[in-house]
């Protein structure tokens, strides 16, 4: 029904003003048809008392109520086909002439039927133009002004007045009105170009979120580590298909699993369970350690993932990446028998060398000549560099296979020096060099420490300075440098470490300038071993050299007194 | 009468430089290469003034020869000194030996130690 209605009604135009007039002017239409409908019957229910259908006054009737319904219908097509504005014009000119000829002139110009001429006023503003109200109160006061004056009657100018005022107000109100309608629409329109942005942008960002999901988990799928995210109550979260080759366990075992439970799992070796919980419990900063899974060795490193867009960086949980390290793992235990195995096998005749060299020395077997001891010192010597040299090597296989530890006891500073000059004063007198050291007196007599460790640092450095000074001494000082902190500094009046390789001369296997190496000898361990074990004790080793005018080496480690 | 130093070492030459320091300084020594017949040489005969262990023995170890030596009452007054190549071991078991020598020990050093350790006479 209201879709007919609607069909009916309804004009389709360009301008959403002229289609509401006209939908308007069509309601209009149907309604004054009805109301000719209505007054056909009307007329032939009143015929039968007033002389039937043929009675001259009720023909008039009759022809001006056919006539009207005609003019509606051609009006109504005029709207729908041609114009708005024309249709409204010939409907509100009808309305007009109709109401021209319904009473006496005496009753339309002064009487009852003066307030008919309001109606189209009224309707001009709402469906033709707003100011077509005045048009229409000047053609309604015309029509009242000719009538009177055709019976002589005078003007009723009250009424023609208040025509006036009428088309005034509805001239504002049908303005107001437009106006209302137009800011209405191009709110709406806003309104409309809003929600189709702000669903355009959405629907980007959502593909562009999908996007980039899918390519998170690609690459977190590609990954050949396994990787398992979890969040601050060590729920895993995300894991990627490696992690389950790599533990060979089902991933419903580690996805929305507490951490705590893998721990648990009987492939885990007992004593990785100890590493894995401390850093549960610890939630410590980067971590890396290894594992024992099964058959495998396992590399774990884990990271924090912090919020920085929350304040103060918060923790949001943890990346742990497990790295299998079985075959790495091998490979080090192999090399580090070997490298036992090898020294051990090579230090056994070197021994003996050593040892039948100092029985040449020291006329075991009946009295030598010079030259024949002197022979015995060079094979001594020489057999002593070769054993350092194979200590090097032992120190740095067993410190990259972290397997060199650090054994505290209580030791006193002036029985390193002494065992520091009983090892060294022969090579420095060698050289004709001096080497000299003190302690300071706040340094306490007894500290904690590993003498053996501490004995090879000061003979690496000593050694060091020895070989790279030609003239001059060596000094070795022990010192208080903090409340808790103590020191050795070794410095040397030799030629110097340009200032370009300072930052590398601890790297292993590495001399300055390659070609001093031939000169010196050695393999350049002696100092990354010293910054290794110095690492190891929690101290700290730092280096100021002067072209031509020495190196000094400070070491600061952690007092500690028994 | 001279005091008696056993040597307990699989190595010929070290043995050898060994027992020569010792010899040089009025010590009688006596040599076992394996650590099953150095274990019977201390189950039966005197119990040494000295005994120089290596802890690398054929058969058994230079630590279970320890043991034995431990708890053997014979050798409460024997002076062992453990000779070895790896620090490590001689960490270990530096508490229970009254020396550790670190392989490569000088014949020098050896002979000045074992010199010291000889009753005053």
């Amino acid at each position: 029904m209201k879709i007919f209605f609607d069909s009916l009604l309804n004009v389709s135009a360009p301008n959403p003003d002229d289609a509401r007039r006209r939908r308007v002017l069509n309601i209009l239409l149907l309604g004054t048809m009805l109301a000719a409908i209505f007054g056909l019957i009307v007329i032939f229910i009143g015929s039968f008392s007033s002389g039937g259908i043929s009675a001259p006054n009720n023909q008039l009737l009759l022809v001006g109520t056919l006539v009207s319904m005609v003019g509606i219908t051609v009006i109504y097509f005029v709207n729908r086909l041609l114009s708005g504005r024309w249709a409204a014009l010939l409907f509100l000119l009808l309305l007009t002439l109709v109401f021209a000829f319904t009473d006496t002139p005496q009753e339309l110009s002064n009487g009852r039927s003066t307030l008919f001429f309001m109606l189209p006023i009224t309707i001009s503003s709402l469906i033709l133009l707003p100011e077509a109200s005045f048009l229409f109160a000047l053609l309604s006061g015309g029509i009242v002004a000719y009538l009177a004056i055709s019976i002589n009657q005078p003007i009723n100018s009250f009424a023609i007045i208040g025509f006036f005022m009428l088309a005034l107000v509805s001239w504002l109100s049908a303005r107001s009105l437009e106006t209302a309608l137009k800011d209405l629409r191009s709110i709406n329109t806003n309104l409309d170009q809003e929600v189709i942005a702000r669903t355009q942008a959405l629907t980007e960002s959502l593909d562009r979120e999908r996007v980039e999901a899918g390519r998170n988990q690609a690459i977190l799928n590609s990954i050949a580590d396994g990787v398992i995210v979890f969040d601050k109550k060590w729920n895993a979260i995300l894991a990627n298909p490696a992690i389950k080759g790599m533990l060979d366990i089902p991933f419903e075992l580690i996805i929305n699993k507490n951490f705590r439970e893998l721990i648990e799992h009987p492939k885990l070796a007992p004593q990785s369970r100890g590493l894995l919980n401390a850093m549960i419990e610890h939630d410590t900063q980067p971590v890396g350690f290894r594992i024992g899974w099964g058959e495998k060795t396992i590399s774990v490193s884990a990271a924090q993932v912090y919020d920085n867009r929350k304040e103060g960086n918060t923790n949001i949980g943890t990346v742990i990446v497990f790295r299998d390290f079985t075959r790495e793992a091998e490979v080090e235990k192999l090399k580090s028998t070997f490298v036992a195995i090898v020294s051990h096998e090579l230090r056994t005749p070197l021994n003996a060398i050593l040892g039948y060299a100092e029985m040449f020395k020291e006329a075991v077997y009946g009295p030598m000549s010079d030259k024949q001891v002197n022979m015995a010192e060079r094979i001594m010597k020489n057999t002593q560099r070769l054993l350092g040299l194979i200590n090097d090597l032992l120190d740095q296989a067993q410190m990259e296979a972290g397997k060199l530890t650090i054994h505290i006891a209580p030791l006193k500073p002036a029985e390193l020096l002494e065992a520091l000059h009983g090892l060294m004063d022969k090579t420095a007198s060698d050289k004709r060099l001096r080497l000299t050291s003190e302690i300071d007196d706040d340094l306490p007599e007894t500290l904690n420490g590993d003498a053996a460790r501490l004995q090879q640092i000061l003979v690496n450095l000593v050694n060091n300075s020895i070989k790279f000074t030609d003239q001059g001494e060596v000094r070795v000082r022990l010192l208080r440098t903090a409340d808790t902190k103590w020191g050795i500094e070794v410095e040397d009046t030799g030629q110097g470490i340009p200032e370009a390789d300072l930052p590398y001369i601890f790297d292993t296997f590495r001399q300055v300038e390659g070609a001093t190496t031939r000169v010196h000898g050695g393999f350049g361990l002696g100092l990354s071993i010293v910054k290794q074990l110095v690492n190891l004790m929690s101290g700290d080793v730092k280096v100021e050299s002067k072209i031509d005018s020495g190196t000094k080496f400070t070491i600061t480690l952690p007092l500690v007194i028994p | 009468m001279s005091e008696l130093a056993l040597i307990i070492e699989d190595d010929e030459d070290l043995a050898s430089i060994f027992a020569e320091a010792l010899r040089g300084i009025d010590y009688e020594v006596e040599h076992v290469a394996d650590g099953r017949k150095a274990q019977e040489r201390l189950q039966n005969g005197v119990a040494p003034f000295i005994i120089l262990l290596d802890m690398h023995l054929p058969h058994i170890s230079g630590g279970d020869l320890l043991q034995v030596i431990k708890q053997d009452s014979r050798f409460e007054k024997t002076t062992v000194i453990i000779t070895t190549a790896d620090a490590r071991m001689g960490d270990m078991y530096r508490d229970q030996a009254d020396f550790v020598m670190i392989k490569p020990i000088s014949f020098v050093q050896l002979r000045d130690l074992t010199a010291r350790l000889k009753p005053n006479k």
